[in-house]
């Protein structure tokens, strides 16, 4: 292997992967999703202190990496529990929801025009129906509202 | 044209790519967006160096194949408008961190990533937006906070990095690994990270001159979990005390 072309292809790799996990922390409104672009960060430093670790024959980059995944899942119990906890309150995965607690003076976000949901997504499969539609107990019906 | 034009336009290929393809009020462009950032990593990548040894094609294959569907399903992860969608690009673009870590010699790293974000955090993604968003499409999905700025951002993030790690001089000229160390016997030493029993190697490291850092990373671990259940379980009281408010 070319070493320092590995470690110059890694570093740009890890330098990417931070800078699009940046933007997605940023721009997203999904609590879930801007919690993926953290990790997403924690990917791009691990590929760059994995290819350090190779390039000087040491494990300490390695080291740091696993130090990085026991943190990562710490990070991912605390901050689920946080958002379920929110979810409770505000019944939904936005993060503008709180953003009573914006700084002073900062203006607020207003959700002025809404862009229609594109229909990419939308086109289930319908399935033919086939045979006599089974007869549910009263029970199962209030069980499986959704399916 | 030299190396920082080339940037230049990948950056600026970049930007405007994430741009046309994050959740903007005009959701036009999303096709446009998906071409401009394939057109940018294709010209980052003419720029790199292929990091196999001469002759070979494998490796370099490998590399580049991994490389860009782990810098893709990261796009796609960040800019897709369902979050189940992105949880799932983000288990990909996992997976390829697993490939390139087994490729620069951190064998159990890849494991280990695989089975934690691919295998229990993405499955606790999902979870919680099952709990959380049962009927799907949600209209925050589809807005965004500042698309054009965080876009700038990456396109100057982009260029800086790629430029400051692609200048020579920058970064050592010789590798360490390369170099053939000797042992005080005059035989040649055996490389450290390529060694042949990788996991005994890494065990020996990690619990030998860093056994500090487990202790605290196993102490850094219950606090989590103490908070985790902390904090779900406070959440819960309150709402039942404010139940009872209610009622009384």
């Amino acid at each position: 292997m070319n070493e320092i072309a590995l470690l110059q292809n890694y570093l740009i790799v890890g330098g990417l992967l931070f800078a699009i996990g940046l933007v997605g922390f940023v721009t997203r409104r999904n609590m879930i999703v801007m919690f993926i672009a953290l990790e997403m960060m924690m990917q791009g430093v691990a590929v760059s202190l994995v290819a350090w670790s190779r390039f000087h024959d040491n494990f300490g980059g390695q080291m740091l990496v696993i130090m990085i995944i026991a943190v990562a899942a710490c990070e991912a119990a605390v901050a689920l529990s946080l958002i379920v906890m929110m979810v409770r309150r505000s019944s939904n995965l936005d993060i503008a929801f709180w953003q009573t607690l914006r700084e002073e003076g900062q203006e607020p976000t207003l959700d002025v025009e809404v862009p229609e949901p594109d229909d990419e997504h939308e086109d289930w499969p319908e399935l033919t129906p086939a045979g006599v539609e089974p007869e549910l107990k009263p029970e199962q019906i209030g069980y499986r509202s959704r399916v | 044209m030299t190396l920082a034009q080339w940037l230049a336009i990948v950056a600026a290929l970049m930007g405007v790519g994430l741009w046309l393809l994050l959740p903007r009020r005009i959701a036009a462009g999303r096709s446009a967006g998906a071409v401009l950032v394939t057109a940018a990593l294709a010209v980052l990548g003419s720029q790199l160096v292929p990091p196999g040894a001469p002759g070979t094609v494998v490796a370099n294959i490998l590399f580049y194949a991994l490389a860009a569907l782990a810098v893709g399903s990261a796009v796609c992860a960040m800019t897709f408008r369902s979050p189940v969608y992105c949880a799932i690009w983000f288990a990909m673009s996992v997976l390829a961190t697993a490939g390139l870590f087994l490729i620069a010699g951190a064998q159990f790293l890849g494991v280990a990533t695989v089975v934690v974000y691919a295998g229990a955090i993405v499955v606790m993604f999902l979870f919680v937006l099952m709990l959380a968003q049962p009927e799907g499409h949600a209209f925050y999905d589809r807005l965004g906070f500042e698309p054009l700025l965080s876009s700038i951002v990456a396109a100057v993030l982009v260029f800086m990095l790629t430029l400051c790690v692609l200048t020579p001089g920058t970064l050592p000229n010789e590798a360490p690994i390369d170099a053939v160390k000797v042992t005080a016997d005059g035989e040649a030493a055996k490389p450290v990270v390529l060694n042949e029993r990788h996991v005994a190697a890494i065990g020996q490291h990690l619990f030998g001159e860093h056994l500090i850092s487990v202790q605290v990373i196993g102490v850094l671990l219950f606090v989590a979990i103490v908070a985790a259940a902390a904090i779900a379980t406070t959440g819960k009281r309150s709402e039942e005390a404010q139940a009872e408010e209610v009622v009384s």
